[in-house]
Formats: C-alpha cells, structure tokens, sequence
C-alpha cells in the first residue's frame, strides 16, 4: 500500500487548466522527483497535496484511506508538509520564529517559551551550519537574509513540521554545490528513517544524483512514473516534450554570422551596477544576440538596466552613436528601447482589464495621443495582434480570460504598434506553450530581418542556442565568453556557463 | 476525497449570479426597491418632487464622489480622507468671497478649485514622492484642514451664498431640473468621457490594475498619481461651493460627512477599494442608493437610535455583494 | 570603516528589536519643548493633566495596534469606545454606585468590547469584508446601539468612578499607576504567541495561511483584543469626563488610527509595537499642549497642531522605512 496515491487530480482557474489529470504514487522511503517545464501543473500538484489548493476533482488517498483536505493546517496535521517555490517565510520575523511558527512552543498563559524557541530552531539551523554564510542567526529577520539564506530557512521550516511526507518545489534554485550536498545528505537521512520525499527540481544533475523514482508531468497529465535505474535523461526530455518536434533540435547557422560590416546600433561599455560588473558590448541591426549562463548571473539585471527599470552605475551607452542614460522605462522607450518579461503577471499583464487597454500604453506614449477611441484604436491594435495569430474572442475581453501564451502575445503586441528599434526579451517564453513559443520566435526573426536589433534571454538553452546569432555567456555579474559561429555549440555554452573561464 | 465531476468552468457559474455580482444592476433594483418600499411606508416619497430633492442630495454626494472614485481606481491603498475638510474648506471660501454677490461668483469658484487643487496637489506629492501611505497623508491633511478653517472663519465673518449660487442648486435651471443635477449629470459624462475615452482613463486602470507593468509600459505612474489626488481635492472644492449654495451659508464642519459616505458611495457602485476596475456610473448609483437608504430611514418613526443600526445593518448587507476578497485558498 | 559598519548594524538591530524608538525620541524631545515653553507644564500636577485627558486615546490606539498588525484596521474603535461609555454609566445608575455594581460594569463593559471585537472580526475576517467601509458599517451600528442605551449625554457615572479615576494613592496620581499597569500588560502581551501570529498574517496572509496557521480565527483575535482595548479606554474616559456620551469616541478613531502610525507600526501589517502607539498618543497630546503654551494665538492653534502632526507623521513613516529596510 503506498503512502500517498493521486489520481486523475485536477484544477482549472477560469479558461485555463492548471492541473489535468494528476496522478502519483508515493512510497515510505523514497524520494520522488517530480519533473516537467514550467507551467505544467507540478506546483499546483504540490499545493493540492499540501491542502493550499482545492482541487476540482480526482482521487486523493492517504495510508490507503480517502482523505479531504480543508486546508494547510489539516494537512500538517496529517503529516504532509510543503516547501513553497515562492517562499512561505513572515519577512519581519526573526529566523527561529520562522522556523517554529506552526507549533510556537509556549508557557502556561500563552507567552512564548525563548528558550525553547531558540532550542528547537537551532536544532534545524545546526543542519546547516557550515554552509549557511555569514550574517545568520536564529534572530536575524529574515527580511535581512540573501536569497539562498531565505531559501534555507523555508527548508528548516519544512524540516522542522516533521512531517512523514514532506514535498520540496524547486528548494535548490539559489543554492550553491555545497549547500545542496548538505540538503542531499539530510534528505538521505531522511529517506532512511522512513520519510517520503517529493522532490522538484530543473537540474538533470541533482535529480539523478537523489531520485528512487521520477514521474513526468506534461500539460498538467502525470505521463509517465519509472524508477530511476530504468530511465535516462534522454527518455525523461522525451517524456517532457512529448511527441511534437524538439526545439533544440538543429542549432541555427544562419547568415547572420556575418555581421561584421553590419551597422551597430547600441553599444555599450564597461557597463556597472548592482549584480553586473563591468559588461561590454555592441549590437548590430538585424541582428539577434542571445545571453546564456545559469540562471540569474546578471542577465536579466542587463536588460532592465538597458530599459532604465534598474540603476546603472557606471559605464557608457551609446544609441546610433549618441551617448543615452535612460533613467526610467518611459525615457528608455522614448529612446527606442521595448522590453518583454518572462514574469508576465509582474512585469506584463495589466490584470483584469481588457485586451484593448493591454495593447494601448505604448501607442499612446510613441503617438502623444490623448483621446482613445476603441474604433481607431483597434486599426492600430488589430494588426499588431494579428501579426503573433493572438486568439481572442474580442478587443474588449479580459486578459485574464486567455491562456499563458495568448496573454504573453498580446503583451508582446504592445510594442508592435509603434516598431522599437530595440527589442530586449527576458526570458519571454517562460510558461508558455510550445507552438506559442515557436510563433514568437519566428515573429523574432521576421523583426530581427526587418532590421530590429534583438537582445535574448531565454532560460532554456536549447532556445537560445537555436535562435541567437552570437551568445554572451554571463558568470556572476560579467560576460564570461562570447560565442559566435563555429564556436556557438552547447558543449561550450555550458563550460563557460559553469566554470566561468575565457 | 472520492472522485467527483471535473467541473466545466463555464457551467459552475449560472448566468443568474453572474447578474447579481454586477454591484450597478444590484444598485438599480435596489433603488427601484427602495422607492416602492418608501412609497408604501409613506405615500408621495417616490413623487417627483421628492425624487428631485434626494437627487439634489445625491448630487453633492456625487460629486465628491467622482473625486474619490479617480483615487481609489488609481489603487496602492488610494483613498482621500481629506475630502471633508476640502468641502468644509470650500464651502466656507466661496461664502467669504462671494459675500452674496453674485459678480463674485467667479472668483469664488477659481478660488476654491485653485485652492482644492492645492491641496490635492500637496497629497499627491506626499503621497508619490515621500511614499506615504494615502490613509496617512490624507489622514494628516484632514487635521491641517480643520485648523486651517478655525482661522478662516475666526478672521471673517462667514459669509453668504449669492442668490444666484443659490438658485443654481435648487431652483429649477433647464427643463425643469436644478442647475446642480445639469452640473452632475456633467461630472457624470466628463468621468464617463476621461475613463473610458482618454489615454489618461486607460492609464489609471492600469496602474491601478498592475502599478509595476504600467511602469514598465511607459506609464508616468507618479505623475498620474500626484493628476489623480489633484482632480479629488478640485471635485471636493466643487461640491462645496454647491453645498454653500444649497444651504445659503457656509458653517462649520459641513463637509464632515462627506469623507466616509464618499468611500462608501463608491465601494457601492462596484468599485473595490484595491483599485483599477469599476467607474463612475457605478458611483452615481451608490450615491443614489445611499441618499435614498437616509431618506427612506427618516420616515420610519423608529428614531436616531434605530435608523442608524437599521442603516448600518443594511450597509453591511450590501457590503457582502461589493468587492469581498479572496479566499486564501486557491 | 569596520567600527562604522558594526555600530550601524547595531544600531538597526537596536531599532528593529525596539520600533518605538523615534517615537521615543520625539517624545522626549516634546516634553522637553514643552518644559521650556511653560516649565509649570512639567509639573506632576499638569501631567496628571495631561494622562487623565489622554490615557483614552493611550488605551484606544494600543487596541488599534493588534488590528493593524495584520493589516487590517477598525474605523469602529470609536463607536465601541461609546457604546461601553454609557452601557457602563448606565448600568451604574441603575443599580446604584456601590462598588460591586461598578466592578459588574467594568466587566459587561469588557464583555461589550470583546463582543463587538467579534462582530467586526466576523465581518472583515470571516465575510472577507473590506476592513474600512466594514467597520465604518458596524461603527453606525455601534452607535446606533450607543444612541438606544443613552439618547442624550449627560448621565453622571457614580462619584467612586471617578474619585478612583481622578484621585492620588500614597501622594501620586492613580493614573500614573493605571499607565504602569498598561505597560506591565503590554510588555506581557508582546511576548505572547498571538502577537506573533499577528505579525505573521500581516507580513503575508497567504504565506501564513500555508504556514498552517488559521488566518481568519487570527485576524478575528486581532479585532477581539483591539475591542477589549477600545473597553478599556472607555472606563479611562468615563473617569475623566464623569459621564455617559453617546458621541464621545467618534473623534477618536482618526486619531488611534495617527498615533498607531506614529508609533511605528506600519499600516500595511506586519511589524511594530504597541507600546510604539501608546507613545503616539502621548505624543498627540503633548503636541496640542505645546501648542497651547508657545503662545499661538488660539484661532491659530489647530492649524499648528494640525500640521505638526502632519509632518511628524510623515517623519515617523520616512523613519520607520528607513529602519526597515
């Protein structure tokens, strides 16, 4: 009998479908990776398993007895724990309260018992004590912590419940090599007392360093559960991608290699602020360079710094050989900058307004108009739309009414109005689907030949190896390699990626 | 949990209730409700005298209300506890200007926009530049407000509306309606027309919708911000020039009520106080609404006592149709 | 540089532990102000003064703390500030003064207090209402209710009431011990899980809720202890004005709302202290006496205490950003 058995679970938010047929099958034991691109319902998995979702249907069986879930607290009292992605910490509170605050140990009266407190968050902190870095302790608020410190405190409080199963979305991502070895070694302990252990992470590497078993989750179905000696990365990829074609399949050797005699566009020097160190480089017209590297080693920082969304501290920037300092989004886009964010609920989706007024903003701006007619409007708006084959019903229906993809591209129709010179994409596919992503890069390319200068991010290196003409290799604030022609190969985008070397 | 149905989105929700959550349609069949229901209790309360009259009310609500509206649909916890004191402040400007001339009349008004827009100014930048919370700079200004109207008045004698002011607001002005109902059927058309006509609309929904992807969209937040404090404290400043006009002379605190009931006008007409969706027409009808629910609660013989607990058991029933959070649980 | 560093870091950790301190600060720095502006104002007699007139406000603003840090608010503090006013003169007037009957009062008015705490919590927490035009519903309830106890103001509460309210034990004024009593039950509170748990929901509901906390019983807690404050308060200003007033709290509630802010908390939930609001309160009234003894011309007073107010406002925000950053 397994611990914890999942089938055909499943959520809708409005028109879209978060989770379609979840199944799983957990055992005491065991460490289970869960695996699938974003977007495909593994989080919304995890949250029905943890009580923070209602799920809308399905089977969901505990120890072989059916089981209701009101809530997170019913969950924890069933023993099920969730690390969340995004983070469940009181920023304001000290690390020990953090730790400690489902079960706040207490006196007689209710005051809170210190020493205890101190006791119990010391306990999971000692855990960690050689990798957690300088500036932590059990009082330290956690607003004052790093990013990796954060991430360690929501795993000391997901220790700290525990819980026979305790579920992990994504608790690597900001840590480094050895503070994952660290978290290995406790999960293996864990593993050993009996504990069940669902485990999500994107780094092949880590997956199968750790998995008893990997369960591959496509478009919100569970598609496929083997043990890990039965399994290989390629079958896993296959697995995630499904039968429709590879995106990194051929790796592009276009004519675009040859943008020596090419009119530069944007140059930048010695380019300085938080997160980027002394960042150099020029953009020619038509031209689309892509920005590789692991996640988060200034790349993004690069783009918003280029759309004045960040500060720049130092260094040069020249447009069509004027020297510009774009302070703010608005002056950058008066300049000729547009930019598209991957984290479109944040930096995108003007929420719960319709389609027309999503579309608008950069029109009004470019065009200095003040009156907005829907009928003239949408000559504008339409053709833009029609351009990336944007679904919608009509103009004046919610954006939140349409899928990732849909929304993403009608985000990206905005800049089509009034044609930047510009285009800076930060990870623009992230959560989409993937004839959505293949439309908006042949949309890229299409701009990039009519002469638009293009800067790519794409967290996914398959994407920018196959739709960038030159790669800048980013390693920890600062371009490590540049790869062009020839030398544009994976093998390569991941050696300077990860060592960092010239 | 056993296996249950995967509910079809589209059908979870019967057209019926979607009806209902649309708060302007609930505040029209209340209003028609509440007119028959004050028409049975008392004859002649749904007269057309009688309607003009709460319209004539209404309209003063309304008006500080359109203020209101912009900044609150301007989200981040926009909301302008000044409003009262802007309208108490008006009021008793236009009195000391006007004196009861009515060659006055004009200076009387720029003086007062001039001033409310002042004022509104003053939140705007507390508010944007210093980033104080609304609640709080609105809040403080209140004070300011107060004693800035002990010294008006001490200094002068309070003074008079002009016959013509006067006439504006109650007397009938154009097919038989007051100057005043004109005057907020055309706040009504311009928000009508800013909202939903204007880029400047389209950009106050969407910072109150998204402030960080308005900002990365090129939208001036700040500015649109400091524009939409501005506008409030000059309809403010408005109503009170009316609001002297309706009561022949200004005196002290009259605009005190106006703060709460403004919000409450708006939360009524469907727009919630986290911004960036709802309107005006919506507001309109909450002004209606609320004059009408005062109205009908004075014809009850049930005294002070009772028309107030009536009153604010039946605003905490409407309060369940309006704008409700989320649950915690997705 | 290293030197500089580590005093910083103290220094912001100091402040952190302590929110109240530029609050503190400000308020030594008014009594100072006042002191020298009539140094009789120093006198234990003008601070009697001063505490009896204001510990309502003391009391009232504590209890809005516990509402805003989870970060909501209660526009009724006010109305429940009246309705427990004449609830308990009434009570003492009909059963006579003795001293069990005023200890019954003190209690129905505690229990007053806690039931409209529950109304309220009921309404925003569970109803999921929006806490201001919510409470600013339930207050015109409130004082309906208040207005049905009592219709007009007026009726004396018993000379014990406010002999005890108004009097001195061993030579020093017993609202000097009440203020003492206030910050012993503060300093107890404060290490309380409750407020923990407050802290917790106001630094994200969502994230406590997936905690495993219980967020709306919470955040009903919250409003419950903030109306047994608001009680506590309306005994405070029955002892000083020695009468019931249906009327009496309805300009109070802004100012809770002021002194909470001023005290540190920040509106958005999720950090500050309670004894930070009580210090607020103080500092509101120390402001409008400084007022009255730098020899402003009265007519001109308000607008002084007005826009003081104001700017300290915004410096007590502009700080406590800065603290928290």
């Amino acid at each position: 009998m397994s611990r914890l058995k999942l089938q055909q679970i499943c959520k809708y938010y409005d028109a879209t479908t978060a989770l379609a047929s979840g199944d799983l099958l957990l055992e005491s034991g065991e460490i289970h990776v869960l695996i699938g691109a974003n977007g495909s319902g593994k989080s919304t998995l995890c949250k029905v398993v943890a009580g923070s979702v209602r799920p809308d249907g399905g089977l969901f069986e505990l120890n072989g007895k059916p089981v209701t879930l009101f809530g997170p607290k019913a969950a924890r009292d069933m023993g099920i724990c969730l690390f969340y992605q995004e983070l469940s910490l009181a920023n304001s509170l000290s690390v020990a309260q953090n730790i400690n605050l489902y079960h706040l140990p207490t006196h007689a009266g209710g005051l809170v018992d210190e020493a205890e407190l101190a006791r119990r968050a010391e306990h999971y902190i000692d855990k960690f004590r050689k990798v957690v870095g300088e500036n932590f302790s059990a009082d330290t608020p956690v607003t004052k912590l790093r990013p990796d410190q954060k991430q360690l405190v929501e795993i000391m409080k997901t220790l700290a419940s525990e819980a026979e199963i305790l579920i992990f979305d994504e608790p690597t991502s900001a840590l480094d090599r050895s503070q994952v070895d660290c978290f290995f070694s406790i999960l293996r302990e864990l593993k050993e007392e009996g504990r069940s252990i669902i485990f999500i992470s994107h780094r092949m590497d880590e997956i199968f360093d750790i998995a008893d078993r990997i369960t591959v989750i496509r478009d919100g179905t569970t598609v496929s559960s083997r043990p890990i000696n039965e399994t290989d990365q390629a079958t896993i990829i296959r697995d995630m991608i499904g039968e429709q074609h590879e995106t990194a399949a051929q790796i592009s050797v276009s004519p675009h290699d040859q943008m020596a005699n090419a009119e530069i566009c944007l140059k930048a020097e010695a380019l300085g602020g938080t997160q980027l160190r002394n960042v150099g480089f020029s953009l020619a017209r038509g031209e689309i360079l892509g920005l590789g590297g692991l996640h988060g080693q200034g790349q993004s920082t690069l783009l918003r710094t280029l759309f004045g969304a960040k500060r720049l501290t130092t260094g040069t920037l020249e447009l069509n050989g004027r020297l510009v300092h774009p302070a703010s989004p608005r002056a950058a886009i008066k300049l000729g900058f547009s930019y598209v964010s991957g984290d479109r609920v944040r930096d995108g989706v003007i929420t719960g307004r319709s389609i027309m007024e999503n579309v608008s903003p950069i029109h009004f701006l470019k065009d200095r108009k003040f009156l907005a007619f829907p009928s003239v409007l949408s000559r504008v708006i339409e053709p833009a739309l029609a351009s990336l084959n944007t679904k919608y019903t009509s103009l004046g229906a919610s954006i939140s009414s349409l899928s990732g993809g849909n929304q993403q591209k009608v985000v990206i129709a905005r800049w089509l109005t009034n044609p930047p010179d510009i285009l800076l994409l930060d990870d623009p596919t992230k959560g989409i689907d993937l004839s959505a992503k293949s439309e908006l890069f042949a949309l890229v390319r299409k701009l990039a030949d009519e002469g638009m200068a293009i800067i790519l991010y794409s967290s996914e290196d398959s994407e920018l190896l196959a739709h960038s003409d030159r790669i800048l290799v980013f390693n920890n604030g600062s371009v490590s390699r540049e790869l062009v022609g020839e030398d544009k190969t994976r093998f390569n985008l991941y050696q300077a990626a990860y060592s960092g070397a010239k | 949990m056993t296996i249950m149905q995967p509910t079809n989105p589209q059908d979870s929700r019967s057209s019926i209730i979607v009806y209902f959550k649309n708060p302007l349609l609930v505040a029209f069949i209340l209003i028609v409700l509440l007119l028959i229901a004050g028409e049975t209790l008392s004859p002649g309360f749904a007269s057309m005298e009688q309607i003009l009259r709460l319209l004539i009310v209404a309209a003063l609500l309304g008006i500080v209300a359109a203020g209101q509206n912009l900044v609150i649909l301007g989200g981040r916890e926009g909301i302008d506890l000044s409003v009262g004191g802007v309208v108490s402040l008006s009021a008793v400007l236009a009195g000391n200007v006007m004196d009861g001339n009515n060659a006055n009349i004009i200076a009387a008004i720029l003086v007062c926009l001039a001033a409310g827009g002042l004022v509104g100014l003053i939140n705007g930048v507390g508010v944007t530049i210093f980033g104080i919370p609304p609640l709080v700079m609105t809040l403080g200004m209140l004070g300011v407000l107060q004693g800035l109207l002990v010294v008006i008045r001490q200094g002068i004698p309070s003074g008079l509306a002009a016959p013509a002011l006067a006439n504006f607001v109650s007397k009938p002005f154009l097919l038989n309606l007051p100057g005043i109902l004109w005057l907020w059927i055309a706040v009504g058309l311009l928000m009508a027309f800013l909202l939903m006509r204007t880029s400047l609309g389209y950009k106050i929904y969407a910072i109150g919708s998204n402030e960080n992807a308005a900002y990365m969209a090129g939208v001036p937040v700040k500015r649109v911000r400091v524009m939409l404090f501005a506008l409030s404290s000059m309809f403010a400043a408005l109503a009170g020039i009316c609001i002297l006009g309706y009561a022949g002379t200004s005196f002290a605190n009259v605009g005190d009520s106006y703060m709460l009931s403004s919000i409450i006008a708006v939360v009524l007409g469907g727009t919630p106080l986290s911004g960036g969706k709802g309107g005006y027409t919506g507001t309109m009808a909450g002004a209606f609404l609320l004059i009408l629910m005062q109205s009908i609660l004075t014809t009850l013989s049930i005294g002070e006592s009772g028309r107030q607990v009536v009153f604010g058991i039946t605003l905490l029933f409407l309060l369940l149709f309006y704008g409700r959070s989320k649950a915690l649980r997705g | 540089m290293t030197e500089a560093h580590a005093l910083k870091t103290r220094m912001a950790t100091l402040f952190r532990r302590f929110p109240f301190l530029p609050a503190l600060g400000m308020l030594l720095l008014l009594f100072v102000l006042n002191g020298i502006a009539e140094p009789n104002s120093m006198t234990v007699r003008a601070l009697k003064g001063v505490a009896s007139t204001y510990l309502a406000l003391v009391f009232l603003s504590v209890g809005q703390t516990f509402v805003v840090y989870t970060g909501d608010i209660d526009l009724s503090v006010g109305a429940i500030l009246s309705l427990v006013n004449v609830s308990i003169v009434v009570i003492m007037s009909q059963l006579g003064g003795e001293p069990y009957v005023v200890l019954l009062a003190l209690l129905v008015g505690i229990l007053i207090g806690a039931l409209c705490g529950l109304v309220n919590g009921f309404v925003v927490s569970g109803l999921r209402m929006q806490a201001i035009v919510a409470t600013f519903a339930t207050s015109i309830l409130l004082s309906g209710i208040a207005l049905w106890v009592l219709p007009v103001a007026g009726l004396p509460a018993p000379s014990l009431f406010w002999k005890v309210y108004g009097g001195r034990s061993y030579g020093i004024p017993n609202v000097f011990f009440f203020a003492v009593v206030l910050i012993a039950i503060l300093a107890v509170l404060a290490k309380t899980s409750m407020v923990t748990k407050l802290l917790a929901v106001g630094n994200g509901q969502l994230s406590a809720y997936q905690s495993g906390l219980s967020v709306t019983r919470i955040r009903i807690y919250g409003y419950v202890i903030c109306g047994v404050f608001a009680a506590l308060a309306a005994f405070c200003i029955t002892g000083d004005t020695a009468s019931g007033d249906p009327l009496v709290g309805g300009a109070m509630t802004l100012s809770s709302v002021a002194a909470v802010v001023l005290g540190g908390t920040a509106l958005s939930g999720g950090i500050g202290s309670a004894f930070g609001s009580a210090i607020g309160a103080i500092i509101i009234g120390l402001i409008s006496s400084l007022v009255f003894y730098a020899g402003i011309p009265s007519e001109w007073q308000n607008l002084a205490q007005g826009a003081t107010i104001l700017v300290v406002l915004m410096l007590g925000v502009l700080a406590s950003r800065r603290i928290n950053q």
